[in-house]
């Protein structure tokens, strides 16, 4: 504690310049700060899920680069894109991406605008408005493996109720599951019936956050319900949109449980194989590690490219 | 819409009738909506209740008639699936709590106390949610049967212990499995909740003296109870319902530790085909402890969903 | 004991400066009122000496004690919040006994009982056992209270605690509040936007605005005596009427109206060119023009229109405009007797003595002349 050039003798006592603080109070101050002691708390947890997933992930990664197949230990002495090069040029690879695209694309929209409308539809006075939205909402209560059995019945070639419905209507008997050009319809609509009630969910927690004098203003200035919703309630949900569709994405891309029951088997339904089914099929049925593993990573690839923007649209609004 | 009749009566009844048009209209199509979400669960649940004759001969959501109801179906699947029931709770409850702790701690963690650096961990945490299980899939089946075999070690250990068998050791994977792809989704929901505390909570706690550890216990915990009871339901249904990594990670439909979600692909099935009765009895055993809590916890499932995505 | 000295403290966020260069002492069992309008800094501050938020540079005493770096629990201060911040799952009793466990020195029995007596000193002891939902405003407001009270700490820091209550109230606890910190002695810094608040509360107020500290003085000294026109526009309400203008020969031009300096003034305001005329309403008077328009006015009157007149009962707030200025530029504000009833659209005859004139620089707003007080304390800068 060196006096310095001060003119304010006083000041001395209590000495406010930074040499003043010597390095172990800063320590202690610093061990005692709310950084310090708070870290536990959001550390332990993740180290523990940073292992999990980017550990998992790079490893992964190694993997896919190696030539492991089969009971051999993986080696990491010579690394290659091989195992990518030869999904590209798969065609089994290819068609499964393409499907993979369709049941992302049309699962998310079709559960989006069904969520949409059966929201609108609740959210204008309706009685046991709570009890039909739980009863919409069943099917998320579902496992993935439990849905696929009831669509599996429900699809049926011989006694399923769906065919049932189509020969009362003069129509010949169609094998939902069993017909590559039509699987995957029948895969994305069993999907919608069990995800739509979660975007009318978001949409309804959406529109019950908007204030009610909106409603209100646009009655008063004669814009008819449909006008109204249409118009005015509709573009303010954007945000729940996004969020519901980023979800539901994600939910698509998890469809292995789905595809995998309703078969009980590594191979779903012809015309519905996606990249899940795909890497699970190569790596755990035919022990083709690496292959699998450079799957996977292009699947993750997808699922960043999908929420990407999501976190970037969220970050921008301020709201992460 | 503001005619000006003379006649009020006319008017009024005009207006009550284009009403009560748009009214059943609109209740026609709640109805039709009701149906197409509830058919599929009552086909289930009557075949269920059907003789394979009377499965083969009936309309499938018809309630069965006479000789054609049977409890045998379901009787075969409680019998078939209860050890495999056992397995799926004693997954899933230890997960689930485990989770729900780590996640609230770490949402307190990342909410209550601000630094810099705080946004990169927390996006590494959000990004956790939307990672692919494929994508880590084949590490962690080499992890936990290659590397680090703790279901083998730990068997010994469970087979000692009262009430449980060696083979539950194989659950100890799966359920720290869980654990670590669980903390991210159930750290949002806590965090989003966190969020809407007011701050001056916690720092009025911090001017009292109070330490993090204090805080946490002494009012973040008792003040989140409701959420913990959202978090706690989703994520249970979450790990009951959860099927690839008890398919990859235990050896098959026919091993003893197997969960519940893992046998229902393959009940049933014989040479000539699905027995739809005792699937369909299967199914419906399997989906019941998760349709029992939704049904009496709806609203905080729905709750749990809508934080989800915000 | 509790003298809090501010030595050029600045608190950053990223590019925002929040609070800059602020150094001032507040004296042991002072009531500091820091004042400003909101975004100027006052709550960072305050932040800042509860322990919530670190300054950037600077540095903060409290008893002689260097602070920046010390967490709240061990500054020996207590803290009154917005909107109270009372634990909602625990009982009063609880919430009041809560900041006393980590205090040492006390017996279990002792904190109870220092808790029963706090809570009789508010007259809350009958709500001991009720959690806070089930209180109204007014209680909570107690109990806030109570909570900082129950640890006898050398500094009381509150963070506009009056402002969620109802107008009536808010008055009774302004009177109460002032009543409890001369009881208890305790050095106090109060947070408000309000200036009412901030002069009747006060044993000197720090204006802030922009983050940079604008005066400290006792509650009078800044209302006739502002050091600059933030000040004198901030503090009093009505506010001052500002006319903005340039110097001429013979004082003051406006773009309607003409003000001569007396001696004082001309001295005082020197050279400067771009002036601006402060006038408090109350040091207008107003009075009916008459029934002859061509009535001759001294050199500090002005004939002008009432545009807009409102009663408060014990006085009138009338605004003013030039009779010739139809954009109403040059509006003035004027309070009159409650009894002293003028029409919107009458003419009437503004007086100003040049002795209740303040004069600001333009370009710099900082006082050039303040108005002359009548008592024997004169209060010039």
């Amino acid at each position: 504690m060196t006096t310095h050039d001060t003119t304010e003798t006083t000041e001395s006592a209590v000495d406010p310049s930074e040499e003043g603080i010597d390095w172990q109070t800063k320590l202690r101050y610093f061990l005692n700060s709310d950084f310090v002691r708070s870290s536990p708390y959001w550390g332990i947890p993740f180290i523990i899920m940073g292992i999990a997933v980017y550990g998992g992930i790079g490893y992964n990664l190694a993997i896919s680069f190696t030539d492991y197949a089969g009971i051999a230990r993986p080696s990491f002495s010579s690394l290659d894109l091989e195992m990518y090069r030869r999904a590209l040029a798969d065609e089994s690879f290819r068609a499964a991406a393409f499907q993979n695209f369709v049941l992302l694309v049309g699962f998310t929209s079709i559960s989006l605008g069904l969520g949409l409308f059966l929201a609108v539809l609740l959210d204008y006075g309706i009685r046991y408005k709570e009890t039909i939205q739980t009863i919409y909402l069943l099917p998320m209560a579902l496992s993935f493996v439990v849905t696929a059995q009831l669509w599996l019945w429900m699809y049926s070639p011989g006694n399923g109720v769906l065919n049932i419905f189509v020969t009362a209507l003069g129509f010949d008997s169609i094998d939902w599951l069993g017909d590559p050009r039509i699987a995957l319809a029948a895969v994305i609509f069993a999907l919608v019936w069990q995800f739509s009630g979660y975007a009318m969910v978001v949409f309804l927690a959406g529109l019950q956050s908007l204030p009610d004098d909106q409603f209100e203003a646009a009655k008063v200035d004669g814009a008819s319900t449909t006008k109204t919703y249409v118009r005015i309630i509709v573009p303010q949900l954007k945000q729940a949109s996004v969020g519901a569709a980023v979800v539901l994405m994600l939910f698509a891309l998890k469809a292995f449980d789905f595809l995998y029951a309703i078969t009980g088997n590594y191979r779903p339904p012809n015309g519905t194989d996606i990249l899940a089914t795909l890497m699970v099929r190569e790596a755990f049925q035919y022990g083709q590690w690496a292959y699998g593993a450079a799957i996977a990573t292009m699947l993750l690839l997808l699922s960043l490219a999908v929420i990407a923007p999501y976190l970037i649209f969220q970050h921008r609004q301020g709201s992460l | 819409m503001s005619q000006s009749t003379s006649d009020t009566n006319i008017d009024v009844a005009s207006v009550v009738e284009d009403v009560n048009l748009r009214r059943i209209g609109h209740y026609t199509i709640v109805i039709l909506f009701l149906g197409f979400f509830l058919l599929p669960l009552i086909t289930g649940i009557m075949t269920a209740l059907k003789t394979s004759t009377a499965v083969a001969n009936t309309l499938p959501f018809m309630p069965p008639l006479g000789d054609g109801f049977t409890l045998a179906n379901l009787e075969y699947a409680f019998n078939r699936l209860s050890y495999a029931f056992v397995n799926s709770l004693l997954m899933a409850i230890p997960a689930t709590i485990i989770n729900v702790l780590l996640a609230s701690m770490a949402a307190f963690g990342l909410t209550m106390v601000r630094w810099r650096g705080q946004m990169g961990i927390l996006v590494l945490f959000l990004i956790g949610i939307f990672v692919p299980y494929q994508a880590v899939l084949v590490p962690l089946a080499r992890f936990w049967n290659n590397i680090f075999p703790i279901a083998d070690m730990l068997e010994p250990v469970f087979s000692v212990v009262p009430l449980i068998q060696g083979y539950h050791s194989a659950l100890v994977p799966l359920i720290i499995t869980h654990v670590a792809y669980g903390i991210p989704i159930c750290m949002l929901l806590f965090r989003s909740y966190y969020q809407s505390l007011p701050n001056s909570l916690v720092e009025a706690a911090k001017i009292d003296g109070a330490s993090i550890t204090k805080i946490y216990r002494r009012i973040i915990l008792p003040i989140s109870k409701p959420m913990f009871g959202v978090v706690f339901i989703y994520q249970f249904t979450q790990i009951y319902n959860e099927f690839l990594f008890s398919f990859t990670l235990v050896t098959s439909a026919n091993s003893s530790e197997a969960p519940i979600t893992l046998i229902i692909p393959t009940i049933g099935t014989s040479t000539s085909g699905i027995d739809f009765g005792i699937r369909m009895a299967a199914a419906f055993l399997a989906a019941l402890p998760t349709i029992i809590l939704y049904v009496a916890f709806a609203e905080q499932f729905a709750k749990g969903l809508e934080t989800e995505s915000a | 004991m509790g003298r809090i000295q501010f030595d050029h403290l600045t608190k950053q966020f990223g590019e925002t400066v929040a609070v800059e260069d602020l150094t001032f002492d507040i004296e042991d069992s002072e009531f500091l009122v820091l004042v400003g309008p909101s975004g100027c800094g006052k709550s960072t501050t305050l932040r800042m000496l509860a322990g919530l938020e670190t300054p950037t540079s600077g540095d903060l005493y409290i008893a002689d004690e260097h602070m920046n770096y010390r967490v709240p629990q061990n500054r020996d201060i207590a803290m009154v919040f917005q909107d109270y911040a009372l634990y909602p799952h625990m009982t009063i009793r609880e919430n009041i006994r809560f900041g006393l466990e980590e205090e040492p020195g006390y017996t279990e029995a002792e904190r109870d009982e220092r808790v029963e007596d706090v809570a009789e000193t508010l007259g809350i002891d009958d709500l001991l056992d009720r959690k806070p939902g089930e209180l109204s405003g007014g209680q909570q407001q107690r109990v806030a209270l109570g909570r900082a009270i129950v640890r006898d700490p050398e500094v009381f820091l509150m963070d506009e605690p009056l402002a969620n209550l109802d107008a009536k109230l808010r008055t009774q606890m302004r009177t109460e509040l002032q009543r409890l910190q001369e009881e208890l002695d305790v050095t106090t810094v109060y947070v408000t936007h309000n200036q009412t608040e901030a002069m009747t509360m006060g044993d000197r107020i720090a204006v802030l605005n922009d983050g940079r500290l604008q005066q400290v003085g006792e509650p009078l000294e800044l209302y006739h005596a502002p050091e600059n026109q933030f000040v004198a526009g901030f503090i009093g309400e009505p506010m001052m009427n500002f006319l903005h203008g340039d110097r001429s020969e013979e004082g003051f031009v406006g773009e309607y109206i003409e003000y001569p300096f007396d001696e004082r003034l001309e001295r005082a305001v020197g050279d400067a060119a771009d002036l601006v005329l402060g006038i408090r309403p109350e040091a207008i008077d107003v009075r009916h023009a008459g029934e002859s328009a061509s009535q001759s006015l001294g050199p500090h009157e002005f004939r002008m229109t009432v545009t807009v007149t409102e009663t408060h009962g014990d006085q009138n707030v009338v605004t003013l405009t030039h009779a010739e200025d139809e954009a109403s530029h040059d509006t003035i504000r004027a309070v009159t007797d409650g009894m002293h009833i003028v029409n919107a659209g009458e003419s009437v005859i503004v007086t100003v003595e040049p002795d209740a004139v303040h004069v600001f620089d333009g370009e710099t707003g900082e006082a050039l002349c303040n108005r002359r007080l009548e008592t024997a304390r004169e209060l010039t800068i």
